[in-house]
């Protein structure tokens, strides 16, 4: 790869967190064939609750933190756990402490403390074309499909790394060639809602590291959130476009690919996939986070329908502040609303051993992070049957 | 031996290899305090990775594993180098923060737990200097859409009672179609072959011995054939047939690499 003067320099005179950031760059460009580093606007990093981090991850940044300051607009997943809420919750102390240590090494290195896995409905919102160095699968795959930003599927350390240069290399999703579609899907069932989910289940199971392009319906914003969360967890997928919806479909150069079609069949397999039989001790929402929409459309359901199981919900700071009102709502009927954590990094093992969400994301997630079975099916519909 | 592969992180180490064959994740699969391999699927599972070379196609699951391996040499149990088929991220980014040498492009196949390795990422190469590397040659003789198999007698030195293509080591420098045309004449008395199609080697692990197969489709002319000592018995197969026989190993890949 080529570097410029200011670039050797880094990586040569640096301090020892920019030097290692560097190297770390260099090394993934040289592993990926990139020709050269490109200036980001900004970064999204993964890998602030003990759970996902480890004490191993802890130590490191801690290290790291002492000499790395961010060269661009940075922001962070979420922790843990609700600072306010630990006790309440029954959180052991040790693990407020770790990510204490956490929060305040992200701090040192000017880290935004958003805490949220989507910095895209909290004002980090990169334009088209915009090139950025994301990690956390879902909110790159909207980044690069719904915004028609530009970023990789970075992991927590080299996305790290770019936000500390503010570089990254110039490699696959970066490049016009990579974010063409792969496969073609028509949809001709109705796909809204929690559906979204199953679709994405569906796609990403098989489309792996593919593009895959959806035609034959549209979707809101937080539609597509869910429908994105779902698709990057089932598959390696960091782009996606819907025709007539998503910004950069008329490139998507589909001529020579044949299309699939999915029925009622598709999205019925992909939810016993992933859903048990079981009567869920809690219900979780919020993998991603929920918006301050979402939060309102919520609220409205808890108060008609009296869920007798706990209903966590978990939003970033900034939604729960856009929409206090649905918040205290939720909470007045006994439910719990959690912010800077979301479903799959809380300790949900701590209250539920079943748990029913309408999210893929949570589906996939909950059962390895928080050792959790999971009853996979639309919010109205689990009010409805265990209300 | 010494093979070619891509420097990722530069470096020098020696050791004794442990290979897993299949893909770990170190988030989860690997206990971040004393190196130890927990994943339950993994064939070296209770295995440590301190002071070892450690081979394996590719590493999986969270790029957090990164950490755990820098955690690891923070804690002087990482294992000494590693060497991948393919680096992603995972693995690039550890071996950076840790500071562990790694080649990648590198056929990880070919390592056994217990071989002695010398890593020179530096200089992109990894030496197995207890193993040899001798050079095959495995022909294939064609007739009416079927291929000519030998079953391999108790006098020869590897693969007794195996079946396989007509072989037999280069002998020398010598150009590998020399060698086939006179293994071929040798063990089966047919003269006036004429080459259908030559593979690319492939290569394949036995005890001490990585053995380069230089693989080749040959149209035989009538006539009957005639084994020597070498081989007691002998098929005219459909080549679908090749994976389910009884054979000395790679002879169906040997095969392919023809046709490609």
């Amino acid at each position: 790869m080529d570097l410029t003067r200011d670039e050797e320099r880094l990586l040569s005179e640096g301090t020892p967190a920019e030097r290692m950031s560097m190297k770390i760059l260099v090394t993934l460009g040289d592993v990926y064939g990139a020709d050269r580093l490109i200036p980001i606007t900004g970064a999204h990093i993964s890998g602030a609750s003990p759970k996902t981090l480890g004490d191993a991850g802890v130590g490191f940044l801690e290290e790291f933190a002492t000499t790395a300051r961010v060269r661009v607009r940075t922001t962070v997943n979420p922790t843990g756990m609700d600072p306010d809420r630990w006790r309440e919750l029954g959180v052991p102390e040790s693990v407020l402490r770790t990510q204490e240590r956490i929060v305040a090494s992200y701090a040192r290195m000017g880290v935004e403390p958003t805490f949220s896995c989507t910095p895209y409905q909290i004002g980090h919102r990169p334009k088209r074309g915009e090139h950025v160095a994301w990690a956390e699968s879902s909110a790159v795959v909207f980044a690069n499909a719904v915004l028609g930003a530009r970023t990789n599927r970075e992991g927590g350390p080299s996305a790290l790394a770019a936000a500390v240069v503010g570089r990254t290399p110039n490699f696959g999703l970066h490049l016009d060639e990579n974010r063409r579609a792969t496969h073609v899907f028509d949809v001709p069932v109705p796909i809204s809602g929690y559906r979204l989910s199953l679709l994405g289940l569906h796609i990403g199971e098989i489309v792996g590291e593919g593009v895959p392009y959806l035609r034959g319906f549209t979707a809101t914003e937080d539609e597509l959130k869910v429908f994105g969360a779902a698709l990057a967890s089932a598959g390696a997928v960091g782009m996606f476009h819907v025709e007539g919806l998503t910004p950069e479909w008329r490139e998507a150069d589909t001529e020579a690919l044949s299309p699939l079609i999915i029925d009622e069949a598709d999205l019925l397999a992909a939810r016993d996939r992933h859903s048990t039989e079981g009567v869920p001790d809690a219900i979780g929402l919020g993998s991603p986070q929920l918006s301050a929409d979402e939060l309102r459309a919520v609220a409205d359901l808890l108060g008609r329908y009296r869920p007798r199981q706990r209903v966590f919900v978990f939003t970033s700071r900034a939604a729960r502040t856009d929409a206090m009102d649905a918040a205290r709502r939720i909470e007045a009927l006994g439910h719990v609303v959690l912010v800077d954590t979301c479903l799959e990094v809380s300790p949900m093992e701590l209250w539920a051993r079943t748990t029913a969400t309408p999210s893929g994301k949570g589906a996939i997630y909950l059962p390895t992070l928080c050792g959790q079975r999971v009853v996979l099916d639309d919010l109205e519909e689990l009010l409805r049957r265990f209300a | 031996m010494i093979l070619p592969g891509r420097r990722v992180v530069g470096g020098r180490a020696e050791g004794t290899v442990l290979a897993s064959e299949r893909a770990l994740s170190f988030l989860g699969g690997v206990d971040a305090a004393t190196g130890e391999i927990r994943d339950p699927e993994s064939p070296i599972r209770g295995e440590r990775l301190a002071g070892r070379i450690l081979s394996l196609p590719h590493a999986k699951g969270s790029t957090v594993g990164s950490y755990v391996l820098y955690g690891l040499r923070k804690r002087d149990v990482a294992p000494a180098a590693i060497a991948a088929s393919r680096a992603e991220t995972i693995l690039a980014v550890g071996a950076v923060i840790a500071d562990v040498p790694l080649v990648d492009s590198v056929p990880t196949e070919l390592f056994v737990t217990g071989d002695r390795a010398i890593v020179d990422a530096t200089h992109a190469a990894i030496e197995l200097p207890d193993v040899q590397e001798r050079s095959v040659v495995s022909c294939f003789l064609e007739r009416q859409g079927r291929v000519l198999v030998v079953r391999r007698s108790e006098k020869v030195g590897s693969f007794r009672g195996k079946w396989s293509g007509i072989s037999g080591f280069l002998e020398g420098a010598e150009d590998p179609e020399v060698s086939a045309l006179r293994e071929i004449e040798e063990e089966t008395s047919l003269t006036e072959v004429s080459r259908i199609a030559r593979g690319s080697p492939i290569l394949s692990r036995g005890g001490d011995t990585v053995y380069r197969i230089h693989p080749f489709r040959f149209h035989a002319p009538l006539g009957d054939v005639h084994l020597d000592w070498e081989n007691v018995d002998y098929r005219w197969v459909d080549p679908a047939e090749l994976p389910r026989l009884d054979s000395v190993p790679k002879l169906a890949a040997a095969y392919r690499a023809t046709l490609a």
